[in-house]
């Protein structure tokens, strides 16, 4: 793979959207940060994505539900991660049924970083064969 | 009266042979029949033998008892010779023995050198007509049978089957001449045969005399006797008239010898009036023996003597009916002591009855304390009324036992004391024994009308009628609104927790966000920090991880939907493992679930998911060292998360628990901490723990009435049991 994973990653919260974007791009990956809905099913139907990463909670009582189902509608097996402080049981039931993994804020970055490179790892694989 | 004359003279009397044998017996006849006693029979027969020409003669009897043969008379005998003749019945050889066995005369030839023969004749008790004892009995007489068919002689056989007399029995041994002649010896036989008969007589004579002295003495035996008895006796005959009675009863049947009063008189003739009247009237009753009361008047005290007469019916020997024996058992006393005994048992029931009418009392007011009661009579009249009884329905004046007056001038008492009065009218005339119901009274305490319950009960007499009834009242009102209490103070605490838990939360997610963007720059800087800054790197790095754990705990407090609702244990506990599944996987944790049919409790779902969480995270951390690798080597065993639901039934079959175990192979718990495990900021992860956990899981189970456990053994592991309450 001679090219950097691209990934999207939203936030509606300024400094977490930086801090994971700048972690994204230390560990190599080609991230792309925004930070409304809006934007992100703009930059899902600009171009395709090897992961995305999504707050649940976004602007106007938008979810990062909307955003990783238009990314599916256009890739719909791209690997979707929902970050979230806290998770109802319909959305972790949502995110299961979805095939969605689901990291609780405050996210350990050890693990962060380790369920992306895994995912990546699957999908690509996944892809290869 | 026979005299030598009379013998000497007699024979030339009769010329013919057969004429001179009659009064040769004739003559020994008239002698004979002069003896007037037994005993005057063998002297003269040995006389007439000798008469005839006989040298000597001697008798021997027969001892029936030992069967030893005397010599009993002789004549020309010396003792010693008559003593030769002195056998037994069992010398069978002795030929005198075999005389007395057949009964037949015979003829001992000479027993010695210079001896003579001898004449031996049997002598038997016999007679041609029986005695009245056995004409009136069994009709066997000995001497009839002896007379017409000697049965030989045995012992035995000689005793009279009537009249029980023995025989007696011997024979006569007469030394014959050289020259005797057969008409000689046939004189000889007649003559012993005569006194034989006479002897027979005698004998009979002598019994019946015997028989009278020994009926005498058995008359005054039983005359002793008789009069001896303190209790009237009284022998009557057929037609009751009265043949034998004992001192004792002619004190009441016979008029005194001297100064006969004219009372007396009159006494003896209504005793014997009333007497026969009752023989009459048992006789009439038909059974064999009878008795009947019968009160007598004393003729000498002239007091009323209560009898009980028992009479037996008396038999002749003929066994024909000869009349009644009463015997008459002064029962004054007796009857006195009975009568008395009656009444005091009547007295003792009596008193156990109001024992019991009085324990039956206080064991109800004493049950029923706390509420008011109120105790009415049969009439339906309080009678008695407990202090809370008094404030609704007035004061009792003191008076004496009885129905207790209410007074009062308020006339919403007044229309309480109509409302009871009509209740226990109602209850105590009704056939229910118990009687549950309603009253609305006024109530003083709370200033207000108030439905209470009534609970009534009857308290019969021995009779079956209605002694007393008792009835408590309860205010509802007072029980409801406890409960009502009870249950908003349950929802507020629940409130009360879900509002801090709320308020945990909002902080929490507050504080996430900056949390997340601090923990990610603290990340990012971490490669361009100068060496020296590291240590500060360090702490900056690790007070965020323990602040970011903490929010990471109040954000479970933090709820949306706080809905109580039904609660299905085993799917809050499928769902939170469904989040947990990964993870424990991950690490290397077996998962054992082992969820069993259970009823539905009431709560909150998200707080359940909550616990479970708790518990499964506690678990999995005691099991993972802090490289997150199984810390197996540590135990030497599989780690392994068991899971168990279980219903436990109450004896009632309504409520009961639902029990969920969570067990650990994990290191489990120091013993200095297990007490205080569940209070806030204990931890037994160090830094790494927040020390809220179990605290916020103990609060949540406490919220719904449930209960918790805790149970460790270090290096081993632990097990949490949580028990919450079915309701249905």
């Amino acid at each position: 793979m001679s090219e950097k994973p691209s990934i999207l990653v939203v936030d509606d919260e300024a400094a977490v959207l930086f801090t994971y974007r700048m972690i994204l791009e230390q560990q190599g990956y080609a991230a792309t940060a925004v930070e409304t809905c809006k934007q992100a099913v703009n930059e899902v139907h600009r171009q395709n994505f090897d992961l995305l990463l999504c707050d649940l909670s976004l602007e106007e009582k938008r979810t990062g539900f909307e955003v990783f189902d238009a990314a599916r509608a256009r890739t719909p097996n791209v690997p979707c991660v929902l970050l979230t402080g806290y998770a109802s049981k319909e959305a972790v039931d949502r995110a299961d049924r979805e095939g969605i993994a689901v990291l609780f804020k405050p996210i350990d970055i050890e693990e962060f970083l380790s369920t992306i490179a895994t995912i990546l790892k699957d999908h690509h694989h996944g892809k290869a064969n | 009266m026979a005299t030598p004359e009379m013998r000497a003279h007699t024979p030339r009397l009769v010329e013919k042979v057969e004429r001179r044998l009659i009064p040769e017996r004739g003559r020994a006849a008239f002698r004979l029949l002069s003896a007037e006693r037994s005993d005057e029979i063998f002297p003269i027969l040995m006389e007439e033998i000798v008469a005839l020409g006989f040298p000597r003669a001697l008798v021997v009897t027969l001892d029936l008892e030992s069967g030893e043969i005397r010599p009993v008379a002789g004549i020309n005998c010396t003792p010693n010779y008559q003593q030769k003749f002195k056998t037994a019945l069992w010398q069978g050889e002795n030929q005198v023995v075999a005389v007395l066995r057949t009964l037949k005369p015979a003829i001992i030839p000479k027993p010695g050198a210079h001896g003579r023969s001898l004449y031996c004749h049997p002598l038997l008790y016999k007679n041609r007509t029986a005695c009245w004892e056995a004409e009136r009995g069994n009709r066997f007489c000995l001497a009839v049978q002896n007379f017409h068919k000697p049965g030989g002689l045995e012992i035995g056989a000689q005793v009279c089957r009537s009249c029980e007399m023995r025989a007696y029995a011997g024979a006569v041994i007469v030394e014959m001449p050289a020259n005797s002649s057969e008409r000689q010896r046939g004189d000889l036989g007649s003559v012993i045969d005569v006194a034989n008969g006479y002897l027979s007589r005698l004998f009979k004579v002598d019994h019946y005399y015997n028989r009278m002295r020994d009926s005498d003495v058995t008359i005054a035996q039983m005359e002793t006797l008789m009069q001896s008895m303190a209790d009237p006796v009284i022998l009557t005959d057929s037609q009751h008239r009265v043949i034998a009675q004992n001192r004792a009863a002619e004190r009441f049947f016979k008029l005194p010898e001297k100064e006969v009063t004219e009372g007396a008189a009159r006494a003896v003739e209504l005793n014997n009036l009333l007497f026969s009247a009752a023989l009459s009237s048992m006789a009439v009753s038909g059974s064999s023996d009878a008795s009947r009361d019968l009160t007598l008047v004393d003729i000498i005290e002239g007091e009323e003597v209560l009898f009980e007469a028992v009479t037996a019916p008396s038999f002749g020997r003929d066994g024909m009916r000869s009349g009644l024996v009463t015997v008459m058992r002064d029962v004054t006393d007796l009857r006195r002591a009975d009568q008395e005994f009656r009444t005091s048992i009547e007295r003792l029931r009596d008193a156990q009855e109001v024992v019991r009418q009085d324990r039956d009392l206080m064991h109800m007011v004493i049950e029923n304390v706390g509420d008011p009661i109120i105790v009415a009579d049969g009439s339906a009249r309080a009678v008695l009324l407990d202090s809370l009884a008094q404030e609704l329905f007035g004061r009792v004046h003191e008076t004496t036992n009885g129905p207790i007056r209410l007074d009062s001038v308020d006339p919403r008492i007044v229309s309480n004391q109509v409302k009871l009065d009509s209740y226990l009218q109602a209850f105590t005339f009704s056939f229910s024994a118990r009687q549950d119901g309603t009253l609305r009274l006024y109530s003083t305490e709370s200033k207000s009308e108030v439905d209470y319950d009534t609970r009534s009960g009857k308290i019969y007499d021995k009779r079956g009628q209605v002694s007393y009834t008792i009835t408590v009242l309860r205010d509802l009102s007072a029980f409801r609104k406890l409960e009502q209490l009870k249950m908003e103070r349950r929802l507020i605490e629940m409130e009360k927790f879900a509002a801090t838990g709320r308020l945990a939360g909002t902080i929490a997610h507050e504080v996430n966000n900056p949390m997340e963007a601090i923990k990610n720059a603290i990340f990012l800087i971490q490669g361009v920090m100068k060496p020296e800054a590291q240590p500060i790197y360090e702490i900056l790095k690790n007070e965020t991880d323990r602040v970011a754990r903490i929010v990471r705990q109040m954000l479970g407090l933090y709820r949306h939907s706080e809905q109580v609702s039904t609660i299905d244990v085993n799917s809050v506990v499928e769902d939170t493992l469904v989040l947990f599944a990964r993870q424990l996987e991950r690490s290397g944790i077996r998962l054992e679930k082992d969820l069993a049919n259970v009823p539905p409790v009431v709560g909150s779902a998200d707080q359940f998911r909550q616990v479970v969480s708790n518990l499964v995270i506690n678990a999995k951390d005691s099991m993972v060292s802090p490289s997150e690798e199984v810390d197996s080597h540590a135990h030497g065993r599989a780690a392994m998360l068991k899971i168990r639901t279980r219903h436990l039934p109450a004896a009632d079959g309504i409520h009961g628990w639902v029990r969920l175990t969570v067990a650990d192979t994990g290191s489990g718990i120091p013993p200095e901490i297990i007490k205080t495990v569940f209070e806030p900021f204990v931890s037994t992860k160090g830094e790494k723990g927040t020390g809220l956990g179990l605290w916020i899981v103990k609060g949540i189970i406490e919220n719904h009435s449930g209960k918790m456990r805790v149970r460790s053994k270090l290096g081993k592991g632990t097990v949490f049991k949580i028990d919450l309450p079915v309701v249905r």
